[in-house]
């Protein structure tokens, strides 16, 4: 058979463009790896039905963390272990970092990339929910230009995706956010370390001037439907309420009713729903205990 | 299946290896330069057992691509010392009894002495951080954070570091 005879490549360009090119010449037939720790755990015993790699390692600008103007920029190839230590990450989006510290294991969050972890489109994917509760938006680029979509555009269903096969994504823009931000991560699973999470909470709340009135709402989950979603519901309640008026607890309650988790190894439905409701509770308490000091806090 | 060339540093010595498209560092680093200290558990990444030091991080072997090493620098267990010759944290390893059947040994080692180069006095929580991607089903860990502890005194009470003798 001829097809037999086309030798196995591996490209690995130092610049974008070639990236965007060897992508546009080879579509579905290539596969393009960050970090490698999803892929190769999905591809463990069928390596071999992968002919042609195009590795990220050696395009430098996808490893930078910056900001520009009045947005961070975070590169597609920048690792979880990246993430963690940034302090910019720790100033401007807290829960970020907190969420990456809880990946896997050092080995794996040495790895392991924040372009993985979205391309990869896991439900459960840890970074998924914060990224969408700050508000993230996803630079996809191609040889026909490009494209900027929201995290809520960019999950369609899981491990499913708008990108298409010549598309790169090549960064992470995040709005900075106010002074009077707040953030709250929890990730429920088995154990700490190298666990895929039962569910994940990003909950993120802006404060007016005032620094009582809540002025913005991200309320994010993980693992509780086909994608990472937010719950609008809940901006709808807080919105221009004071903080210290809000029922927590009717506030749980709709985070249970709206989400839609299923039966599975980590967790059935049942106990997903209720824990919502009171990760929920816990993390509006944790705000509101942090709210006084009117800095970046969280927990 | 075609064969491509790599270069890569491995225990500072420079080898030129041929290898494919579906050849993981694990096996390149077992099969084709038989350090076979390096060892397979689960294949995914969840066990340690294939912790390797690439570009002065720990990583998994059995997740990494051996073309994605072309150009890194490794260092395995048969890199940190020998018979004549024990790192300061296998020593302490064996002083303490953390080793019993050895599967996790070299993993858990590379991951210690990581840990030790970034954190030189970490607590025990800290210990347990470190060595969190690392299985260990024979210790129940306790002998192994013993271990931890024993070389990170000792590292820091004396100056000579890798391979002094006993205090």
């Amino acid at each position: 058979m001829q097809q037999r005879t086309i030798p196995c490549q591996y490209f690995a360009p130092q610049k974008i463009e070639e990236a965007l090119g060897i992508l546009f010449r080879y579509g579905n037939e290539i596969k393009v790896i960050a970090g490698g720790t999803d892929l190769l755990v999905q591809y463990y015993d069928r390596l071999y039905e992968i002919n042609h790699w195009l590795d990220l390692k050696n395009i430098k600008e996808l490893k930078d963390i910056r900001i520009n103007k009045n947005q961070m920029e975070i590169g597609a190839m920048v690792t979880h272990t990246q993430l963690e230590v940034s302090e910019d990450i720790k100033k401007y989006f807290p829960i970020l970092g907190q969420a990456a510290a809880d990946i896997g294991s050092p080995q794996i969050r040495n790895r392991g990339t924040v372009g993985g972890n979205i391309v990869n489109a896991s439900p459960a994917g840890d970074l998924l929910a914060p990224l969408m509760a700050y508000d993230a938006q996803f630079r996809l680029l191609s040889i026909q230009g490009e494209k900027i979509v929201t995290a809520e555009e960019f999950f369609i269903g899981p491990k499913k995706t708008i990108l298409e096969p010549a598309q790169l994504l090549t960064q992470i823009i995040l709005p900075l956010p106010s002074e009077r931000t707040y953030g709250s991560w929890i990730k429920i699973g088995k154990r700490k370390a190298l666990i895929i999470a039962t569910i994940t909470l990003a909950l993120v709340v802006e404060m007016a001037e005032d620094h009582k009135t809540v002025k913005d709402v991200r309320t994010c989950l993980g693992s509780v439907a086909p994608t990472p979603i937010e719950i609008k519901e809940v901006k709808k309640k807080m919105v221009g309420k004071n903080f210290n008026q809000l029922d927590f607890a009717e506030l749980g309650q709709i985070v249970e009713d709206k989400i839609s988790p299923i039966d599975d190894i980590r967790g059935t439905r049942e106990y997903r729903k209720d824990v919502a409701k009171k990760i929920m509770i816990k993390a509006l308490e944790e705000i509101d205990s942090a709210c006084g000091g009117g800095s970046y806090i969280n927990e | 299946m075609n064969k491509l060339n790599i270069e890569l540093t491995v225990n500072g010595k420079k080898r030129k290896v041929e290898t494919t498209t579906s050849t993981r560092l694990l096996d390149l680093i077992r099969d084709d330069l038989h350090l076979t200290g390096t060892k397979e558990g689960c294949g995914k990444g969840e066990c340690g057992a294939c912790t390797v030091i690439m570009n002065s991080e720990l990583a998994a072997s059995c997740l990494v691509l051996a073309l994605q090493a072309d150009g890194a620098d490794i260092t395995t267990i048969e890199g940190i010392g020998n018979d004549k010759c024990l790192d300061p944290v296998q020593k302490a390893f064996i002083e303490t009894g953390a080793v019993q059947c050895g599967f996790c040994t070299p993993g858990m080692i590379l991951a210690a002495k990581k840990l030790l180069e970034e954190n030189p006095h970490p607590d025990e929580e800290e210990i347990k951080r470190g060595i969190s991607g690392n299985l260990c089903r024979c210790t129940g860990y306790q002998k192994i954070i013993d271990a931890i502890k024993l070389a990170a005194n000792r590292l820091s009470s004396s100056d000579s570091g890798r391979g002094e003798k006993d205090a």
